[in-house]
């Protein structure tokens, strides 16, 4: 069967002395126009990160206009009091950047990216954008079609698919969160300008917004720079947003949504959960690694590594919307997609996976691999100017103090095999799971109506 | 195409010097070579203690025979399975035990295997690379392969054949490489050749291509160098090279097609979509960068020709977007994709395009246009080589295609130095429509039983990959 190798062995080596690094702390303040700002010098990182963050959540949407913060987010970069939309564009570009923006549940973000000489150009568009957007007739209208023809591609995607039944399967029918955030074709065509811009006039400005600048500053006068392009940006004072609690029904159930021929079928399950102002968060985050998070974590050692009856497939928790009295929830959910003929068995192991760990809980080794592994890797995903200014601008949305990634880190490390278990028990309970398929229904119901893990529906793809 | 010429001796200095060049950020790289032929490149930054290891194998897809398309990439798969000394799925617990990510890709040209460390652990990387290297096919098995095999085609299923237009990069490279030809095939491979490969193909690729001399080794971050070599010295320089790797498959075309290509999809797509790929220079060439740079113009971002045409004025696109895979061993391809709006249908976007492309083509870029294309290309070198794992991949690159990695580190300046001549020069040669291969997609109704499955568009430039990259995996949040 095997060969003999010729080459000399030595015995695996061990590690040297660690050396120490701390995720960033960040030096608040605010401008005179109460712009919130977050600055962070990264030595090397050349292109330097703005995050700016806009208190225009989705839930602040007008009845039946679900999509407009979307196409507000868009309108930011489609021309300015000084720039059309064609010429905005070109000028971000001849700086070497890009811009990003988009509208979420907590907020709108825009996100810039831009090479550190050229900062001060950077800065001002994205100043002109949200000082004065332009709002044209013409381009909101461009961008309300351009929306509508993507809303086919994405219902399309399984993976696009299976978020949005599952969204609606999980929270209330009145709920925000029951809906596309991006909006539906009924309510994106009934954006216009107008909405827009009532919208902003509404919900951004300075005082309820903040500004987070990573990278390598050396030589820049960031308060000279700032007060010069986000500084000249002006608006009224506000009072802060009540958040609406976020309820779920995790009733243990599946939905197929059917797509007759699919040689696969794309599994999420998922429920909610705490969110970050939970104590049990770091425990949170070191079970579900455990049950999912690599390849090497029980459910690919089984699904993938075992049976090869997937690619991969993933454990994660993802935060909806925090609120500063700790009311807020994470999306909690598995997913992955599988062949066809063996949905069904995948199923079965998955569960499986799950009731095992329930019954018997984590090893200790697997606790101390999961924990090397996500304080270990710290050094490495916190390397770019991108990485830290996301992650700083995460901790602003989700009301956490500005340390609270590096307490994180410590805490994981002082977590241990009990609460770990005890947590991704209760993140995935086996009976409290809603289960989306988009795969092909004739095939895949029998099978899955067989496991007993819930009542099984079919909806039509589109 | 590369020098393989042993030089004997250890540890032996290729004569270049640690001078920073201009342009390339203050970054340096040294050069050295096992006697065993292994080349290892080295590059220092204490900025963030985090090391990255990366080899670069001079295989791929190209190198693959009729009958057995996918196996480079199967292999790959393989190469985490285990080794003598590395069980099982050792090699991605020990690395992630230790606070490092890896991962391991294939294209037509090459595959690649890294790993991003805390400086600390860089020992470890480089002992389970070697371990490997020398001594794969110890443990490797006929479960590894059953398994892998399944695990490959539900990649093949989940990135291409169960997505809207996710073979379409497939059927355009078919087209755009004729029959035979060793680019003809993708990495990814067919369900046919996935079943047929055996454990013996494995073995035997292995036995050909896993060399010291068919590899370069790059090490990048913070590292002390003379430690460094002594331990790729002590884990690799005992592993045997060998002169068993056949010459590659001539990949030789004449410059431009000489005619249109094209092909009609029938298929359960949500919209109309028309994609072309353009036959364009070799990479490395001076050519391919001012190809490059026209293809930002015309179709990069959100401020070029083709998307103010047609996404901003005509209104007949969702989206339009020209993107360049450079290739060494072969003529580069200029990926055209859009994306069509409501019922607009295929050729007035196909006239709007070859009007654009001839505009250009006759009048080349104005200075204001080059001026944004060069500022993006620069921004995205400088995201590059701002990670030490995109450079320590940069490196390999330079050195496997090119012979010399220090190439990586003046890339930018290179680009920077291209005219506006020399950019309307490539386009009137190549951007005709005589020189591409035309994919267009056409609806039909769901849900017939005799239709495939609908299908994304792959991004030609990713590899097949052994590990999937998960957008929801958020780590330590």
């Amino acid at each position: 069967m095997t060969e003999l190798a010729t080459m000399d062995f030595h015995p695996q080596p061990q590690g040297g002395e660690p050396k120490p690094w701390a995720f960033p702390a960040p030096e608040r303040g605010t401008l005179g126009n109460g712009l919130t700002v977050l600055r962070c010098h990264r030595p090397g990182q050349q292109v330097v990160a703005v995050e700016v963050l806009l208190d225009a959540p989705l839930d602040a949407e007008p009845a039946g206009l679900d999509g407009v913060a979307t196409i507000m987010a868009r309108a930011f970069s489609e021309g300015t009091d000084k720039h059309s939309a064609e010429d905005f564009a070109a000028e971000l570009e001849r700086a070497g950047a890009t811009l990003d923006a988009h509208a979420d549940h907590p907020g709108v973000r825009l996100s810039l990216e831009v090479p550190a000489s050229r900062l001060a150009k950077g800065l001002g568009l994205v100043a002109d954008a949200l000082r004065a957007p332009a709002f044209a007739d013409s381009e909101v209208e461009r961008l309300v079609r351009n929306r509508l023809d993507e809303i086919p591609h994405e219902l399309a995607n399984p993976g696009r698919r299976a978020a949005k039944e599952l969204s609606k399967e999980l929270f209330p029918a009145g709920s925000r969160m029951s809906r596309p955030r991006q909006g539906t074709e009924e309510t994106v065509t009934a954006i216009d300008a107008a909405a827009v811009r009532a919208f902003y006039e509404r919900h951004v400005r300075p005082a309820t917004a903040t500004a987070v600048v990573v990278g390598d500053l050396t030589g820049i006068d960031l308060d000279a720079l700032l007060g010069d392009t986000l500084g000249a940006w002006t608006g009224s004072a506000a009072e802060p947003r009540p958040v609406p609690p976020v309820t779920a029904d995790d009733t243990g159930r599946v939905v197929v949504v059917d797509r007759p021929g699919a040689v696969q079928t794309q599994l999420l399950i998922g429920r909610i959960g705490p969110d970050r102002h939970d104590r049990v968060w770091p425990a949170q985050v070191l079970g579900t690694y455990c049950l999912g998070g690599t390849l090497t974590s029980r459910l690919d050692r089984v699904l993938r590594e075992e049976k090869g009856y997937t690619y991969g497939v993933r454990a994660f928790g993802q935060v909806l919307r925090s609120a500063p009295d700790g009311t807020g929830a994470a999306m909690l959910a598995i997913s992955g997609s599988v062949d066809t003929p063996n949905t069904g068995p995948a199923l079965q192991d998955l569960w499986t996976v799950l009731r095992t760990l329930a019954a018997e809980g984590l090893t200790d080794a697997e606790r101390d691999v999961a924990v090397q592994n996500l304080v270990g890797v710290a050094p490495l995903k916190y390397e770019t100017a991108a990485a830290v200014a996301s992650t700083l601008a995460d901790q602003v949305e989700q009301h956490l103090p500005d340390d609270y990634q590096a307490t994180l880190y410590r805490q994981l490390a002082a977590t241990g095999t009990v609460e770990a278990t005890a947590a991704a028990v209760s993140a995935f309970p086996v009976d409290r799971l809603v289960t989306v398929l988009v795969g092909d229904a004739a095939q895949i119901k029998g099978p899955v109506e067989a496991l007993g893990i819930g009542e099984v529906s079919v909806v039509a793809a589109e | 195409m590369n020098d393989r010429a042993a030089i004997e001796g250890t540890y032996m200095p290729m004569g270049h010097t640690a001078t920073a060049q201009a342009g390339s950020g203050g970054l340096t790289a040294t050069e050295h070579r096992l006697a065993n032929g292994l080349r290892v490149v080295l590059s220092e930054d204490h900025l963030t203690p985090v090391a990255a290891v990366c080899l670069w194998y001079d295989v791929g897809s190209r190198h693959e025979v009729k009958g057995r398309t996918g196996l480079a990439h199967l292999f790959e798969h393989l190469m985490f399975q285990g080794s003598a000394q590395v069980k099982g799925n050792g090699h991605f617990e020990l690395v992630q035990g230790a606070g490092g990510s890896l991962n391991g890709t294939t294209s037509f040209e090459r595959t690649n295997y890294f790993e991003t460390m805390p400086a600390h652990q860089l020992e470890l990387a480089l002992w389970l690379e070697a371990d490997r290297m020398g001594s794969l096919l110890t443990a490797l098995d006929d479960e590894s392969m059953e398994n892998q095999r399944d695990v490959v085609k539900n990649e093949r299923r989940q990135r291409y054949d169960n997505v809207p237009y996710g073979t379409a990069f497939e059927k355009l490279t078919a087209l755009a490489y004729p029959e035979g030809h060793p680019y003809h095939h993708t990495p990814i491979g067919s369900m046919a050749d996935l079943d047929a490969a055996t454990l013996e193909d494995a073995r035997a690729f292995f036995r050909t291509y896993y060399a010291p001399n068919n590899a370069v080794l790059s090490v990048v971050g913070d590292i002390d160098p003379e430690q460094t070599l002594a331990w790729i010295e002590k884990y690799f320089g005992s592993i045997p090279g060998h002169d068993g790797k056949p010459a590659p498959r001539d990949g030789t075309l004449p410059e431009t097609i000489g005619e249109q290509l094209r092909e009609v999809v029938e298929e359960e797509v949500p919209a109309r979509a028309l994609m072309a790929a353009y036959r364009l220079p070799h990479d490395g060439t001076r050519a391919c960068d001012a190809a490059d740079l026209a293809l930002t113009v015309l179709g990069g971002g959100e401020s070029s020709r083709l998307y103010n045409r047609l996404v901003r004025r005509d209104r007949t696109a969702v989206a339009a977007g020209f993107g360049l895979l450079r290739l060494a061993g072969a003529p580069s391809l200029g990926w055209l994709d859009v994306k069509t709006s409501g019922d607009v249908e295929v050729p007035v976007i196909e006239s709007a395009i070859d009007e654009e492309l001839a505009r250009f083509a006759d009048q080349g870029p104005t200075a204001e246009e080059m001026e944004r294309a060069q500022a993006q290309l620069e921004r995205e070198w400088l995201d590059r080589l701002g990670t030490v794992a995109g450079r320590a991949d940069e490196l390999c690159r330079y050195a496997v295609l090119f012979g010399d990695p220090q190439l990586a580190l003046t890339a930018v300046q290179r680009v920077l130095e291209v005219t506006a001549e020399e950019v309307q020069e490539v386009a009137k040669a190549r951007l005709r429509p005589d020189n591409r291969a035309v994919l267009v997609y056409e609806p039909i109704a769901p849900a017939d039983p005799e239709a495939e499955g609908a299908e994304g568009t792959e991004d030609p430039e990713s590899a097949a990959t052994v590990e999937a990259t998960d957008e929801n995996e958020e780590a330590a949040k």
